[in-house]
């Protein structure tokens, strides 16, 4: 059976709430490494080789719509506490994501995990750049507004993103191979 | 219990103020502060704001960190533009950013459980918040012990970031996922059903302090709104 035609199991919304987890701790590692540098989306370029990986790892082991949604979402609530702004563009780049994997029918498939990652980390960069540099002004703006800059910090974004896919795969394997996880 | 209610004590009169208002409180003065262009109108939000967090009793090392990181954003706005710009900048950026560590440092993470519950949030997303809040320190922890562990085989992975997906990463997956699946058997031999209808210990309710907070707050909406968009 299409996994896409069950229900959500109670094991699933488990198992999405450790990989928020997860992702919540690799920003707590990889974060604070780049809070002096003023480049807009340095930060998503750190956070993303680690976070990707649970992130795949998430959308390996529920593939349906939604897992993005489910992960990042509880994410960006949580992060609520920190700021309101984080929370913005957590929820933007988690909509472009699962607008676009819905027409693909889910997060089925290694392409589409590479994907939605691409684009997540993408989209969070840009959502990141435009509300950060609108709440700090017009002279930030006009700084990260540079169609080079942020087309630059974009295409990393989405690079360091395919490194957590590809780092996220290989932990698929090694979860197969030692029976912990079922990726069907 | 207890914990809860010295918690609570701790977080001063803000920390009995209904978390519902608070969030709404929140998304309003965050969507004032993005229109703010008037000098007066963001002195008066952001003065709100520092007294409000005043009462919080923040430490002194993020008031100094926070102090230092504004200082710099302010020089360089100076640097960039000219002196009413930067304050303008800084003031605006404050009230953006304030009213989250406010509303977190007087709202406990169980008070935030139970506002979302009574809001008919799925119980799905409420069990996923649960689920992180009681998880996210355990797997601080045992981050920190496999960092340990490095260290006593002499790597510091402080050092090496190349060796974080090996020596830290996979170790701490096989570990999330154990976790994960104990979880998960825990609450199906206890029949946890995450849709099933539940009650709530302790109810939110409407009292007359969150009338006063919100009275208080729409004054200082009216005369931040007044400041800004009068002339």
């Amino acid at each position: 059976m299409a996994k896409s035609s069950k229900s959500w199991q109670l094991r699933d919304y488990v198992f999405a709430a450790f990989m928020t987890i997860g992702i919540a701790v690799a920003s707590v590692i990889t974060v604070p490494l780049t809070l002096s540098i003023p480049l807009p989306g340095i930060r998503t370029v750190v956070w993303a080789p680690f976070a990707g990986i649970f992130l795949t790892l998430g959308m390996a082991r529920l593939q349906r719509s939604g897992s993005v949604a489910l992960m990042i979402g509880v994410l960006a609530l949580i992060l609520s506490r920190i700021s309101w702004i984080i929370t913005a563009f957590l929820v933007i780049a988690l909509l472009v994501t699962e607008g676009v994997m819905v027409f693909r029918g889910g997060f089925y498939g290694k392409a589409n995990r590479l994907l939605a990652n691409v684009l997540f980390f993408s989209s969070a960069t840009v959502a990141g750049a435009l509300v950060g540099a609108y709440a700090a002004g017009d002279v930030f703006a006009a700084w990260v507004g540079q169609p080079w800059i942020l087309l630059l910090m974009t295409i990393v974004s989405g690079f360091a993103g395919a490194v957590g896919w590809w780092l996220g795969e290989r932990v698929v394997k090694q979860l197969q191979r030692a029976g912990k996880l079922n990726v069907s | 219990m207890l914990a809860n209610a010295v918690n609570s004590s701790n977080r001063g009169w803000l920390g009995r103020v209904n978390p519902l208002l608070k969030i709404g409180l929140s998304i309003v003065t965050v969507s004032i502060a993005f229109a703010l262009q008037d000098l007066a109108a963001a002195g008066l939000l952001v003065g709100v704001l520092l007294v409000l967090l005043l009462s919080v009793g923040m430490s002194w090392r993020v008031w100094l960190g926070g102090a230092i990181a504004l200082i710099l954003f302010t020089a360089l706005t100076w640097l960039l533009r000219d002196w009413p710009s930067a304050v303008l900048n800084t003031l605006r950026l404050l009230a953006i950013l304030l009213p989250g560590p406010i509303f977190s440092l007087t709202t406990s993470p169980a008070d935030l459980t139970r506002a979302l519950q009574a809001v008919k949030l799925p119980s799905f997303l409420v069990l996923s918040l649960m689920l992180v809040w009681r998880f996210l320190p355990v797997v601080q922890q045992e981050a920190q012990r496999i960092i340990e562990a490095n260290q006593l085989r002499g790597v510091d992975l402080s050092r090496r970031p190349g060796q974080w997906f090996s020596g830290l990463f996979v170790p701490l997956i096989f570990r999330i996922v154990s976790y994960a699946d104990e979880v998960t058997i825990g609450l199906e031999t206890r029949s946890y059903d995450p849709n099933a209808r539940r009650t709530l210990g302790q109810p939110l309710r409407w009292r007359g302090l969150d009338t006063g907070v919100a009275l208080s707050s729409i004054a200082v909406f009216w005369a931040v709104g007044y400041l800004q968009w009068s002339q």
